[in-house]
């Protein structure tokens, strides 16, 4: 071998072994989101230090979401999985199992339980059984939408991002602030559009808002499902539209993938107003962020309560 | 002025001492107040120990409900059992709940999930057929019986390795006992490199995607009729180990799968020794054409000898596609085929199904199946429409028709007592339940 071959072989190596650790610096993050409100508070905690995608689209009920191999490829492909938790998406498990990725796996360092420090409502507090329906029993895992819990949801992202790239920990919290002062502002905004109408009584198809209702002071009054996830039965939608009528309540709250036919049949009924809100980022048109499907959804109550 | 010696002493002492005196006090005034500190650091000592006990203890509770309004549960009184005072002879003659594993459960005792899953099915079928023990339960024609019931426990055994044990039983023959039978009992190691897992035991073989259910889970009444004459009735249910490998660096989804078996089957191998064993391999992708619709396909191989020592090769193929609308709950349609080629006897048997389901709760299909037999010459053919109702997700009820034509007498038809089977018409209705948990399927 020639000098110059040496030289060029061992210049060759040097630019791989500078290049090799600065390549695996600059890769982002790769992370997978059971849903898509995750996806995106995950988005805006990471910033450009990670790449997100989710497993399920937000006009899509997450309860029983299909387990499909290409959900498998792209756990199997991701540094994190974040997953709401408190039986909402269960079904990941089995997706996860199927991905062969083993830092993913129960107790990985790659998996982020976003429910952790949650104050979890509706927990049950007697013995359940499924006469009851879908009830989790756990308590209602819809939390994702209120966004005063976002702090605590952030916080378990960001702590879930410095486990696996404990040097941008400082990027993250910073993203998290800047993300949280953003929502602040809007908090104030909605907590003033909603004061007028503080006390309201609105009826669900699905208790999936109990979070959201709670957070701007109105009131769960019914929801067409006698027991969740099972389709209610008529002598139970006589009563919610005797109800509706008796109460005078105005609003009956949607989920896209739910019997949207149905809410506006007992709504028309009833003399209320049946909306599609957003259950999920993505849910509905124009509700492609955390802060826009909020904003979504408050605009749509304040109007409609008026 | 002279002054005394005995007075100089005096005011050298009494110079000495006071500053003395005076350091005297001070010290004990530190003393006292390092005792002080002393004691409320102790006293702080203690109120972060109640409180991180009480932390402790709050974060071992379930987290309490506040002021929203509660699920649909009905009120019952506390159970004796979330009680830690000692019981009164008043509270032990009060009526109590009864044992519930749930309860167990939520208070993080169990470690697993436990799942019960019933199947019933009854049956309809023509004389001759019943005669000739020809049906689609042979043995069984013209009875309603329990096919299986099944007890899985099913959980994470470590940080490692997932475990599933599957018990049941269910009807054989007419009147006679029930066996309880080892239907699964393996473990999966989760965190081995690369992108690969390891399958240890006794399990159900991924050859083709409908023999990896259990028969409850099937999507039609049967078994289909080109598993169950080229494996037998139970299906393809092997032990021994089985690795899978799902690479990264492909654009779609791919596993790949290896693995080797005693080779007990015996409808299609039968030797049972690992010095010969049962070699299998599967590789499946799956499509998404669409966000809506999606095609899995497979590919699989099973290698094995006979108790005569001859090596039979079976190659499958199983393609199922699905159309799920934007936002529906379940698949609008769904269709599915696998068929099975064995290479040492030159036979290949088939099915097609497609199933319908416009309602939530309401599914209308049919399954055609023909397939040739691979120990003897002929072939038969069926056609079985079925419909569904799924009063809910664990519950469901089946009715379905199946007609078949085989084009030869089976062994069985000639017993001599007038029976026969080459043609079999056959009405089914089949009740499923499950309890507790059980697993999801992947699509």
């Amino acid at each position: 071998m020639s000098t110059r071959t040496r030289l060029f072989v061992l210049l060759v190596a040097l630019a791989a072994l500078v290049a090799v650790p600065s390549a695996q610096a600059a890769r982002k993050l790769r992370v997978v989101a059971t849903i898509p409100d995750l996806k995106s508070l995950a988005e805006a905690v990471g910033g450009d230090l990670v790449e997100v995608d989710s497993l399920t689209r937000g006009t899509q009920n997450f309860h029983e979401a299909e387990v499909r191999p290409s959900m498998m490829l792209k756990l199997r492909r991701a540094d994190a999985v974040i997953e709401n938790g408190l039986g909402l998406d269960a079904w990941a498990d089995v997706a996860i199992t199927g991905s062969n990725n083993a830092d993913l796996m129960a107790g990985g360092r790659g998996r982020i339980d976003i429910s952790r420090g949650i104050q979890v409502l509706e927990v049950p507090t007697t013995r359940v059984d499924r006469s009851m329906g879908d009830v989790h029993p756990q308590g209602n895992p819809h939390f994702s939408l209120d966004p005063g819990l976002a702090p605590v949801i952030t916080q378990n992202i960001v702590d879930g991002f410095a486990r696996l790239a404990p040097e941008h920990r400082a990027a993250f919290e910073q993203n998290r602030k800047s993300f949280l002062a953003k929502l602040d502002g809007r908090m104030a905004e909605w907590t003033k559009l909603m004061e007028p109408v503080k006390g309201s009584k609105v009826v669900v198809f699905h208790p999936v808002y109990i979070y959201f209702l709670t957070r701007f002071g109105l009131v769960q009054a019914a929801a067409l499902e006698d027991r969740p996830g099972i389709p209610p039965s008529p002598q139970h939608l006589v009563n919610v539209i005797r109800q509706i009528k008796e109460e005078r309540i105005k609003v009956i709250l949607v989920e896209p993938w739910n019997d949207v036919k149905l809410a506006n049949r007992v709504a028309e009924e009833a003399g209320a107003k049946a909306f599609v809100v957003a259950s999920a980022v993505g849910a509905v048109k124009g509700a492609d962020s955390y802060i826009a499907a909020i904003d979504y959804t408050v605009n749509t109550l304040a109007q409609a309560l008026r | 002025m002279r002054v005394p010696g005995s007075l100089v002493v005096v005011l050298l002492i009494a110079l000495g001492v006071v500053p003395a005196a005076a350091q005297t006090t001070e010290t004990e005034a530190l003393r006292r107040e390092i005792e002080q500190l002393r004691r409320q650091q102790e006293q702080y000592q203690k109120t972060i120990d109640a409180l991180a006990e009480r932390l402790k203890k709050l974060e071992a509770a379930p987290a309490p409900a506040p002021a929203a309004p509660a699920p649909p549960v009905a009120q019952a009184p506390s159970t004796p059992s979330s009680q830690t005072a000692p019981l009164s002879p008043a509270d032990l003659a009060r009526p109590r709940q009864p044992f519930s594993l749930y309860q167990q459960r939520g208070s993080g005792q169990l470690l697993f999930d436990i799942g019960i899953a019933g199947d019933f099915v009854g049956n309809l079928t023509q004389r001759n057929v019943e005669k000739a023990g020809g049906g689609t339960f042979s043995g069984r024609e013209n009875r309603f019986f329990p096919r299986e019931v099944e007890v899985g426990f099913f959980g994470q055994i470590d940080p490692y390795a997932r475990g599933e044990v599957r018990i049941e039983t269910g009807e054989d023959e007419p009147g006679g006992e029930m066996r309880v039978n080892l239907a699964e009992a393996h473990l999966t190691l989760v965190t081995l490199p690369y992108g690969t897992q390891l399958k240890l035991g006794q399990m159900r073989n991924r050859f083709g995607w409908s023999n990896q259910f259990h028969v409850h889970d099937l999507p039609w009444v049967d078994v289909p009729d080109v598993y169950r004459v080229f494996f037998g009735e139970e299906g393809l249910v092997e032990k021994g180990v089985e690795a899978t490998w799902v690479p990264d660096f492909l654009p779609f989804y791919v596993q790949v799968l290896g693995g080797v078996f005693n080779g007990d089957n015996e409808a299609a191998f039968g030797r049972g020794r690992l010095t010969t064993p049962l070699a299998t391999g599967r590789v499946v992708t799956f499509v998404e054409l669409t966000d809506t619709m999606a095609l899995q396909v497979g590919a699989s191989v099973a290698s094995g000898e006979t108790p005569d020592r001859l090596r039979r090769t079976l190659v499958g193929y199983d393609l199922k596609f699905k159309y799920r609308p934007d936002g529906w709950l379940h698949p609008l349609l769904t269709l599915a085929s696998e068929g099975i080629y064995s290479q040492t006897d030159e036979r290949f048997g088939w099915y097609g199904a497609a199933e319908v389901q416009p309602w939530r709760r309401w599914s209308f299909g049919a399954r055609y199946d023909s397939t040739q037999y691979p120990d003897a010459p002929g072939r038969q053919w069926a056609v079985e429409p079925y419909v569904s109702f799924f009063p809910s997700e664990f519950l469901r009820f089946r009715l379905a028709y199946k007609h078949t034509e085989k084009s030869h007498r089976d062994v069985s038809d000639l017993l001599g007592n007038g029976g026969s089977s080459r043609i079999a018409d056959e009405l089914f209705l089949q009740a499923t339940f499950i309890l507790g948990a059980h697993p999801a399927h992947p699509f």
